[in-house]
């Protein structure tokens, strides 16, 4: 599969515009004073978000299908949802300091994007791409990106945590959203999270069995990626069902967001590196 | 010509035992404005009077008045400073030190406090009261204007303002960190000291929802409760405040520690582990420090208050070269005007003689015009007319351009020959006309609009 000049055009736009939203971020935390043109970041982002969406629908109409079947593939639709995810949370709570991390991840993730071969599959079925394995990708990639937004914020209440605590008020400390916010935004997307993961889980369980007579399909390769979904999964349950207990919150619910996060990460790697995108154990 | 003059008496250059009698009483205020505008040669006044400083700005024909000329206004119109030698403690600015003075003022770039609100203000309600005695006119109109841009610029292009640096208010900030909405929120407030009635004052005005006010002597705690608009419990129950409580202000004179590790591990079990803020602002502390290990409890003392206001003060005094910046470039806007409006009168008088000498040279050859057809001699006068604009019009430009308007003065009085009187004429405040009188510039309209002397303007 090669990538036709018109995506990459696209994609070096998009990836242009995030590093100017993230510069304007960025410059917003550097000068003390409130900055000159306040809807310049979000204009650069919402101009990167067009053209990455362009490269996206000429990349599915390439295929013929929408599942997200490379590690490209899933970086550009992850940073893709995940600064959509923040322009609309922008515009609803105003958590400027976020911009900063997520464009300058989806600026890393575009460029990723452009230079990353195609031999890094993430999902290889030996069989046709059907819709609910398409939606099975999907779902999964949406999880991820809530995943990472849940690390977000949860970094982001260590750190005011600790400047609270140390009584540390530089202008970072100025511009971080209220602990409160915080903890609410993690567990929105935790909550999020764990329901495209769990929804993303059912409907490949759904594929195997119309494929292979059973939900848990085995094979030779792929242990260490089902090991890693069955964690993931387990992790974000974890953080949502003992956010109904009221003592759970705050650093707690954090550090478990930020280990969900990365645990999700490195299952996404191994499927691509290691398993070859097999997702089946013997 | 006219001269901008500023001297005044502040907080940087008198001290207390001045400065606490400085402030004109309201009811001489007034009267005071009116002296000073009927004084000679004062064409235009502000008197500005704080607590912290009093400050009197002149426009005038021709001359600054002389310092002495400020203290013997002082002395005579308010009745504390009679006996005060003024003079060491008097500042003295001109032209546009005097401007920039103004508006380093009015954004708070002087105050005690740098970057406190209410002198804009107090700017305002000064600007009003000289308004209503008719001692402001186009000039004071525009650098008062001018002032407030300013002043809002500062506020909005720099953070000066967004830094609290009162200890309450600091505290209350410092809230907003940790709490998303104060609205659905509880303070408690154990002991009735002075911070903890301001800080009461300052969570009112965020809008909390609830506040608990808990004295050892209900005689006290009351009233004081009363008029804060809080409930009043007694220290009996404040176990069971403390778990329902977001924010707790201690300010007792106990002598041991009110709020203990053991209390409040058992009252974070009961709230569930939600968020605490601790203030102790009591001196000895009424707090055990070692509950700040506690997980989501966020104990300050009076200590860490003072070093969050001291490193808000930094920042503020970080932020003021750039709101000077702005002011510099209000100022330097402001004198562009100056100039351009110092010019009008002396454009008027140029282009007065060379409409007269224009109209002479018609006369003189109006046998040979009279002569020509119709349509030849409108030509001839429209030439005429023509070529005086197309040559002036240089000087013209020059002239609103220039930045010594006295020297231009004299140079176009030596090169064209104006009449000495035409100029003086010019100069006097009879030739403002009512649309400046409220601020609006002349030179908003297009050259060929200016009146001629004499002529009437609408």
């Amino acid at each position: 599969m090669t990538i036709s000049p018109l995506e990459l055009l696209l994609l070096e736009m998009a990836s242009g515009f995030y590093l100017g939203a993230f510069i304007l971020y960025l410059s917003e935390i550097l000068l003390s004073r409130p900055p000159r043109i306040p809807w310049a970041p979000v204009t650069a982002g919402v101009g990167g978000v067009l053209f990455q969406s362009l490269a996206i629908f000429i990349r599915f109409g390439f295929q013929g299908h929408v599942a997200l079947l490379s590690l490209r593939e899933v970086l550009s639709f992850f940073s893709w949802s995940l600064v959509l995810t923040f322009l609309y949370l922008e515009h609803q709570k105003k958590v400027r300091i976020l911009g900063l991390f997520i464009f300058g991840i989806a600026f890393f993730s575009t460029l990723m994007v452009i230079g990353i071969s195609f031999r890094a599959p993430v999902l290889s079925s030996g069989a046709p791409i059907g819709l609910l394995l398409s939606i099975h990708t999907l779902l999964i990639d949406l999880g991820l990106a809530s995943a990472a937004l849940a690390f977000m914020v949860s970094i982001l209440y260590l750190v005011l945590d600790h400047f609270l605590r140390r009584k540390i008020f530089n202008r970072f400390f100025t511009r971080i959203p209220s602990l409160e916010t915080l903890d609410q935004l993690n567990n929105n997307f935790s909550g999020i999270g764990f329901v495209f993961l769990t929804a993303g889980l059912f409907f490949a369980m759904i594929w195997s069995w119309e494929k292979f007579g059973r939900t848990l399909p085995l094979a030779s390769q792929g242990r260490l990626a089902f090991i890693g979904a069955i964690l993931v999964w387990l992790l974000y349950a974890m953080t949502v069902l003992v956010r109904w207990n009221r003592r759970f919150r705050g650093k707690q619910a954090a550090y478990l967001s930020i280990s969900g996060f990365l645990v999700f990460a490195a299952t996404m790697l191994v499927l691509a590196f290691f398993s070859k995108g097999s997702h089946f154990i013997l | 010509m006219i001269k901008i003059t500023l001297a005044g008496v502040n907080h940087k250059t008198a001290p207390v035992e001045i400065r606490e009698r400085i402030a004109y009483p309201k009811e001489s205020l007034s009267s005071a404005v009116q002296s000073l505008a009927h004084q000679d040669s004062v064409l235009e006044c502000l008197l500005l009077s704080t607590c912290n400083r009093v400050e009197i700005l002149t426009i005038t024909s021709n001359i600054h008045p002389s310092p002495d000329f400020f203290t013997d206004f002082l002395s005579k119109t308010h009745p504390a400073l009679t006996s005060v030698p003024l003079r060491p403690h008097l500042y003295y600015k001109t032209d546009s030190d005097a401007v920039e003075h103004l508006f380093q003022v009015t954004a708070s770039l002087d105050s005690m406090v740098v970057g406190e609100p209410q002198i804009t203000g107090q700017v305002k309600e000064s600007f009003e009261i000289c308004r209503k005695e008719n001692s402001v006119g186009p000039y004071l109109n525009q650098i008062f204007q001018r002032a407030v841009s300013s002043a809002k610029r500062v506020r909005s292009e720099t953070a000066i303002s967004h830094l609290p640096v009162s200890i309450s208010y600091a505290a209350c900030q410092l809230a907003r960190k940790i709490f998303q909405d104060m609205s659905n929120k509880s303070v408690l407030l154990l002991g009735g000291g002075e911070m903890a009635q301001l800080t009461a004052r300052h969570m009112k005005k965020m809008g909390v929802r609830s506040l608990t006010l808990m004295t050892r002597d209900p005689a006290k705690g009351e009233p004081l409760a009363a008029e804060y608009e809080a409930t009043y419990a007694p220290m009996s129950r404040l176990d069971d405040i403390l778990s329902e409580a977001d924010m707790v202000v201690c300010s007792t004179g106990a002598e041991t520690y009110l709020l203990t590790v053991p209390i409040m591990e058992s009252a974070m079990e009961r709230r569930g582990y939600r968020p605490l803020f601790l203030i102790d602002i009591a001196v000895p502390r009424n707090i055990d420090p070692e509950i700040s290990r506690l997980s989501n409890t966020f104990l300050y003392n009076i200590d860490d208050l003072r070093s969050v206001v001291l490193s808000n003060q930094k920042e503020r005094e970080m932020e003021t070269f750039a709101a000077k910046e702005i002011v510099r470039q209000e100022v330097a806007q402001f004198e562009k005007w100056r100039a351009e409006r110092s010019a009008v009168p002396l454009i008027q008088a140029l282009r007065h003689h060379t409409e007269e000498l224009r109209l002479a040279e018609i006369d003189r050859f109006s046998r040979t015009l009279d002569g020509l057809p119709d349509e030849a001699r409108k030509q001839v006068l429209l030439l005429t007319q023509s070529l005086m604009n197309k040559m002036l019009h240089p000087t013209y430009q020059t002239l609103r351009n220039s930045s010594n308007i006295d020297e231009a003065w004299e140079w176009i009085t030596r090169c064209y020959g104006l009449p000495p009187e035409i100029l003086s004429r010019n100069g006097s405040p009879e030739n403002i006309s009512p649309k400046e009188r409220e601020g609006k510039s002349v030179l908003d309209s297009p050259l060929s609009d200016l009146p001629l002397p004499g002529e009437q303007t609408c």
